[in-house]
């Protein structure tokens, strides 16, 4: 069932969605977005559309199959968007029979509104009351109002004042709004429709049905059982998180510091994984936290500050990055306050650590000075014209100051991984239709892509071809509605990705292959590129800033290296 | 210290460095080059335990590393997460004849 809401009208219809079958997640947010919205459409503008979808396999119980995406053409970048998000929504929407709400037209009246999603259709209700709010306030009103089990998806004041890259924040397992849509500045779309909320209640909502259950049981356990046994999911982000790379990163020489100045940070072991972990432990915090219905793997963490209350959760290595070594800062405590006051205003932590990374470049602060940075980061919140520039990314920002060193792709801030050190993910940043997005290439299938042993981080052969076959793996598993991360263990053991392929096949009655489900992952890359050509974002944009090819990186000295040309071709296929 | 290596430990080995009452990083005096193996064995820490060793920011795995005195390390066990276990080249088939 797919819902459209217009938010000029205020109306709200329903259909099958005929022409959106056997799409889920980014498939089926961005064919949504490249159908429906115009490329020359302004973001902000009643032309664009914020889409709300669940992945092929939301509601299941697929292990590890929580995430839900978000669509719409992008405000940061002007490309396509999709931005994917833990939690328990996509599951509620799932057994509700939802696979998509598109959100139409702009308000004719200025008051926020709230999307309440139930078993018997959506309500679109005035909610003047949270005008004003952040999403920790915004999250416990709505959940005083529509009881505690509801999952609420919201914006702060950052999307409220359209800042470009306003988040959405939605609510975890235990009710508080640590997970975000974080990239690109949905939550500004959201904004923009004067859409400050969307609650789901799924009582009443029933089991998902499945073409073949026990098939679909089969494969399930086959991933369960791969996740649990392989030691990345099972032993590595379970006890440390995302974060335990902020020490391999900065050994690998890939860890971008001081504003992309060095892929070394002194500091890395005081904002890494393992120091994460202690000091939640000592503080009656939590590592190995489930941030969705089925999640296996458990990355998350709930932080407590030094007198044991609790300061931030899904405190993950991109925001210890971002808000550590990219601005030369070393500690914890001040950056998982950075962390909570992002989520708080509805602003990216990857965006806005390296907003205040160029901003340092320029004088604006000392690198280093955590204090300072928090002040910054309140100016977001204030929305004075200094937090305005630092709510519309890096790259303005960059403008704003006119600094050279401004690491963004396609207007977009180039995430954890320095592009000079780690060239294959460099690629990815490059090309991919998202704008500079790690996550992109983030899926490794090595039965079917054959890799190990061909590339060397630091050298240019083999990174094309890596690159364009993690994107494509990515894209598909993205459209699932399984998280990421199930990845890891399908690099090592091929009965994880059985089992995926088993599940899609016994949800739906396909008899779909390997290949099959890769052609659905390039299907979206296609989509996505052809509405970024529409939008005037052709392969001239496919590239990194030109500092990455001219400033060598520390400690290797090594450039981005891989010729423009060769960029080119990661999207022959 | 000359002859010495600067070595580091990560995720759960850090754990076992701090409780044999190791510092981390850890100055280590080698004799001369040292095979992968042989490290851990002088470290008492089974092979089992590491995947990668970093050897001045570069990634080599244990059968085909060679340490030598005044080098950077670290090791890292399994459980590094993402596509870096191939990007950095933690996972990766190795040359049938030395090479790292």
């Amino acid at each position: 069932m797919f819902y459209r809401v217009n938010m000029a009208t205020l109306a709200v219809s329903k259909d099958d969605g005929p022409q959106y079958q056997g799409l889920g997640g980014r498939a089926l947010s961005s064919r949504i977005v490249s159908a429906e919205v115009d490329p020359a459409a302004h973001p902000l503008g009643a032309a664009n559309k914020l889409v709300f979808v669940t992945g092929l396999l939301s509601g299941t119980g697929a292990p590890n199959g929580g995430r839900m995406s978000l669509g719409a053409k992008s405000p940061l970048t002007g490309t396509i968007k999709e931005s994917n998000v833990g939690g328990p929504m996509s599951t509620k929407l799932g057994r509700l029979g939802i696979r998509g709400i598109i959100v139409e037209g702009l308000p004719n009246k200025d008051v926020p509104y709230v999307l309440k999603v139930t078993a018997a259709g959506i309500a679109i209700e005035e909610a003047p009351g949270l005008k004003g709010l952040d999403i920790y306030d915004t999250a416990a009103a709505l959940q005083k109002q529509y009881g505690a089990k509801a999952a609420v998806g919201c914006i702060g004041t950052a999307g409220e004042n359209k800042m470009a890259q306003a988040c959405v924040g939605f609510t975890d397992m235990e009710g508080a709004p640590t997970r975000q849509a974080g990239r690109g500045g949905l939550g500004a779309v959201m904004g923009s429709k004067g859409l400050k909320a969307i609650v789901v209640d799924d009582a009443r909502g029933r089991p998902v049905s499945f073409a073949d259950e026990a098939a679909f049981r089969a494969g399930a356990k086959k991933l369960s059982g791969a996740l649990l046994a392989h030691p990345v999911t099972s032993q590595g982000l379970p006890t440390y998180g995302t974060d335990v790379l902020a020490n391999i990163l900065s050994e690998a020489g890939g860890l971008p510091t001081r504003n992309f100045s060095s892929g070394r940070f002194e500091g890395a072991n005081n904002i890494g994984g393992e120091t994460l972990h202690a000091t939640a432990m000592e503080r009656g915090g939590k590592t190995g936290h489930g941030c969705s219905p089925g999640c296996i793997i458990r990355c998350s963490n709930i932080y407590k500050d030094k007198k044991g209350d609790v300061l931030t959760g899904g405190f993950e290595y991109e925001s210890c990055w971002s808000l550590g070594a990219d601005l030369g800062i070393d500690n914890l405590d001040d950056i998982a306050l950075m962390n909570r006051l992002c989520d708080d205003y509805g602003v990216d932590t990857i965006e806005t650590g390296v907003a205040l990374g160029v901003a340092m470049e320029a004088g604006v602060a000392k690198f280093g000075d955590s204090k300072a940075a928090i002040e910054l980061i309140k100016e977001i919140g204030k929305a004075t014209p200094l937090g305005r520039i630092l709510g519309s990314g890096a790259e303005v920002t960059g403008k704003a100051f006119g600094i050279t060193r401004v690491p963004t792709v396609k207007g977009q801030a180039i995430p954890a991984y320095d592009p000079r050190a780690v060239k294959g993910v460099g690629v990815t940043y490059a090309t991919t239709p998202m704008g500079a997005d790690h996550t992109a290439g983030y899926s490794v299938t090595a039965n079917i892509l054959s890799v190990g042993g061909k590339v060397d981080p630091l050298k240019p052969e083999g990174q094309v071809d890596l690159s364009r076959n993690l994107q494509i793996a990515t894209a598909f598993l993205d459209s699932t509605g399984l998280c990421l991360f199930v990845a890891f263990a399908v690099l090592d053991i091929p009965e994880a990705l059985e089992g995926i392929i088993e599940m899609c096949n016994a949800r739906f009655g396909w008899q779909k292959t390997a290949d099959d489900y890769l052609e659905m992952g390039k299907q979206v890359l296609r989509d996505e590129r052809a509405f970024n050509a529409g939008a005037g974002i052709g392969q001239g944009d496919d590239d990194l800033p030109e500092f990455f090819r001219k400033e060598q990186l520390p400690p290797h000295n090594v450039v981005f290296d891989i010729p423009k040309s060769e960029l080119d071709k990661v999207f022959n296929f | 210290m000359e002859g010495a290596i600067e070595l580091r430990a990560f995720m759960g080995l850090a754990d076992t460095f701090r409780e044999r009452g190791w510092s981390n990083p850890r100055e280590l005096v080698l004799p001369g080059p040292v095979k992968g193996y042989d490290l851990l064995a002088l470290l008492d820490i089974p092979a089992e335990r590491v995947e990668g060793i970093f050897i001045n920011g570069k990634v080599s795995l244990p059968p085909v590393a060679v340490i030598n005195p005044g080098d950077r390390v670290a090791l890292a066990p399994p459980g590094i997460p993402g596509p870096y276990r191939v990007l950095l080249g933690f996972k990766r088939n190795l040359p049938a004849e030395g090479g790292t």
